[in-house]
């Protein structure tokens, strides 16, 4: 499902040339639940970033169901990104001029592949599923942190992505949400069968993944 | 669907900083309207000025040396003479003090047919695409184009328009009427073409003398001259008597040329002032869908990693942009309308009371000028932010998203 070989990641500084990511070599098959580790400024998120086409990398390849994601022309990619994978940042990422449904229906929208009837029916299924079936109408103001969180979840399921990216999804909510965060996401990649990669430096987060990558000062350690 | 999403979150955002959002109408507004007005008084005083001033005579006279001219305090026709030059004459000299010249030929004739047997008749031959002393002076006319076989009278004659008049037998139709100015030739003179003048001339009898040579096509009495801009009468005066040998230059009331000048000089200086002011407000959008492009980029880079293209990045902050300035555009026209209606009221009464024409932009123009104004308006905001949304679509998600895009 995602391979990496080779990735790097290099920015060009006024202090010269700084090294986020170097060489990483990555494979995690279909289904799977893959954790990544390591601490702040490791390069964990910049890794990330280059695996769900938002970053490019200075050197090497990322594949994902069979496609490399940075050889693909920039439309090609966003109609990639769209269709394949969900994304899960760190902080609250939802629009605040727009309705909870039509937050979690937007992918979608932009996708152009389904009816808009269609789009709002699984919207309104997937923010059901998720407990907030009484919030269709409500704005993100309107909500807790936590239930952001879920409604951000919704919006990166609305296309029934292959590769499911969760960068430090739970980093500023308090414990009881974070566990229940971590379950929803669990549920998705065991009951739907998405292949789940999750960035964390919580290691009681990342004990539940089958696969943990190490990373430390860009490059893995074990 | 994804155009009416882009426009559903373009005047969404419009709608999270109401008080930037009507700042910039406002402003576009004011920048619009000030502009739509400026346009439309333009163009009205440009055509007041081209009947008001050109109703005031030419700047100066080139009739033959040796013509007797009576000095009227407007030059409106040449006086009847034996003396002719030739039509081309001032064209072929090429000189960039004068600025247009209406040739004129005329004769003076009795038993023409027109008034009682006696009469002396001043048929006056115009060129009417380059005539500027006859034509606005037009009281009255027909509701169609001047053409061979039209004669205009002069304000001292009389006879319905649409009318036959015969003028040595031969039929001839009254296009128009001419106001009252004050210059004998001018109220009594029966105006055509030199089409008709030359057509007329055939049937011409002689009395015992020679035809008159300004009866042979391609001569004529003398010009009616309107300096260049920026040109003196003094240096048209030289360069005419310095390039063309036997001609006479009589000079009208030069106050009115540096008035004339002075006005058109002011519009141009409206008009540059006018691009001035488009410019300034596409660089003021620009500026500040900068600052909202900075504002949004977190926002930008969440669209982007959720599947935005490009396109509909830039479409998106294109949209809300074009959004604002269309509606600053319409209102700006809106407000525009309201300063003609007051302007009407107030500085057009007084002018036309005092017997000064104004000209009003007739209303085709004036929707014209409107759209004009408000599709401007629109493409300011379109370019003012489609170079910030280009540059913040083309960055990483990830960068935009961690706010460095």
């Amino acid at each position: 499902m995602l391979v990496c070989r080779q990735a790097s990641k290099s920015y060009a500084t006024e202090r010269g040339v700084v090294s986020a990511v170097t060489a990483i070599d990555l494979d995690v098959p279909a289904g799977r639940f893959a954790a990544i580790i390591g601490r702040s400024g490791s390069g964990k998120s910049t890794l990330m970033a280059m695996i769900g086409g938002l970053s490019r990398p200075s050197g090497g390849t990322v594949e994902v169901d069979g496609t490399d994601v940075w050889r693909l022309s920039e439309n090609a990619r966003a109609a990639f990104r769209n269709e394949k994978i969900g994304y899960v940042f760190q902080f609250a990422s939802l629009l605040p001029t727009l309705r909870l449904i039509d937050n979690v229906a937007l992918p979608a929208m932009l996708g152009r592949r389904r009816p808009v009837p269609e789009i709002h029916t699984r919207a309104a299924g997937l923010l059901e599923r998720l407990g907030l079936g009484a919030y269709f109408d409500a704005y993100p103001s309107e909500i807790s942190a936590g239930e952001q969180r879920r409604v951000a979840i919704a919006r990166a399921l609305i296309n029934d992505p292959a590769l499911l990216l969760a960068d430090e999804p739970t980093s500023d909510l308090d414990e009881q949400t974070e566990i229940e965060i971590m379950d929803e996401l669990l549920a998705v990649n065991r009951e739907v069968g998405t292949t789940l990669v999750l960035v964390t430096h919580n290691l009681a987060l990342a004990d539940q993944a089958e696969q943990i990558v190490h990373i430390a000062n860009g490059a893995i350690v074990a | 669907m994804t155009g009416w999403l882009l426009t559903s979150l373009a005047l969404q955002n419009l709608g999270r900083r109401k008080a930037r959002s009507f700042l910039l109408i406002a402003a576009v507004a004011i920048g619009s309207g000030v502009v739509f007005t400026g346009a439309a008084l333009m163009r009205s005083i440009d055509d007041s000025m081209a009947v008001g001033f050109t109703r005031l005579g030419a700047d100066m006279m080139v009739v033959p040396d040796g013509t007797l001219t009576n000095i009227t305090a407007a030059l409106l026709t040449v006086e009847p003479t034996d003396l002719v030059l030739d039509a081309d004459v001032l064209a072929r000299a090429r000189l960039a003090s004068v600025g247009r010249s209406a040739p004129q030929k005329i004769v003076r004739v009795e038993h023409s047919g027109i008034g009682s047997h006696h009469d002396l008749v001043d048929l006056i031959g115009i060129d009417p695409a380059r005539d500027f002393t006859v034509q606005p002076w037009l009281k009255e006319k027909l509701n169609r184009a001047f053409r061979h076989g039209d004669v205009i009278l002069g304000a001292g004659r009389d006879a319905p328009l649409d009318s036959q008049l015969l003028i040595f037998g031969k039929p001839h139709v009254v296009y128009g009427k001419l106001g009252r100015t004050g210059v004998g030739t001018h109220e009594r003179g029966v105006f055509m073409s030199f089409e008709t003048f030359d057509a007329l001339a055939a049937a011409m009898p002689l009395h015992g003398g020679a035809r008159p040579a300004v009866l042979a096509p391609g001569k004529v009495t003398g010009f009616l001259v309107e300096l260049a801009p920026g040109a003196t009468a003094l240096q048209a005066r030289f360069a005419i008597l310095s390039a063309i040998k036997g001609v006479k230059v009589v000079t009208g009331d030069s106050s009115l040329s540096g008035i004339r000048q002075g006005l058109a000089a002011l519009l141009q200086g409206i008009l540059a002032l006018m691009v001035l002011m488009f410019a300034s407000m596409a660089v003021m959008v620009s500026v500040l869908f900068s600052a909202i492009v900075t504002e949004r980029r977190g926002e930008l880079g969440l669209l982007k990693a959720i599947g935005a293209r490009r396109a509909q990045m830039i479409g998106m902050m294109v949209i809300e942009a074009v959004i604002a300035t269309g509606v600053g555009g319409a209102l700006g026209v809106t407000l525009g309308v309201l300063v003609m209606r007051l302007y009407e009221r107030s500085l057009v009464y007084y002018l036309e009371n005092i017997g000064v024409p104004f000209v009003w932009l007739d209303l085709p123009r004036t929707v014209a000028v409107a759209a004009a104004a408000i599709v401007l308006a629109a493409a300011i905001g379109a370019l003012g932010s489609f170079y910030p949304a280009w540059r913040a679509s083309g960055r990483d998600a990830y960068d935009l998203v961690r706010g460095e895009g």
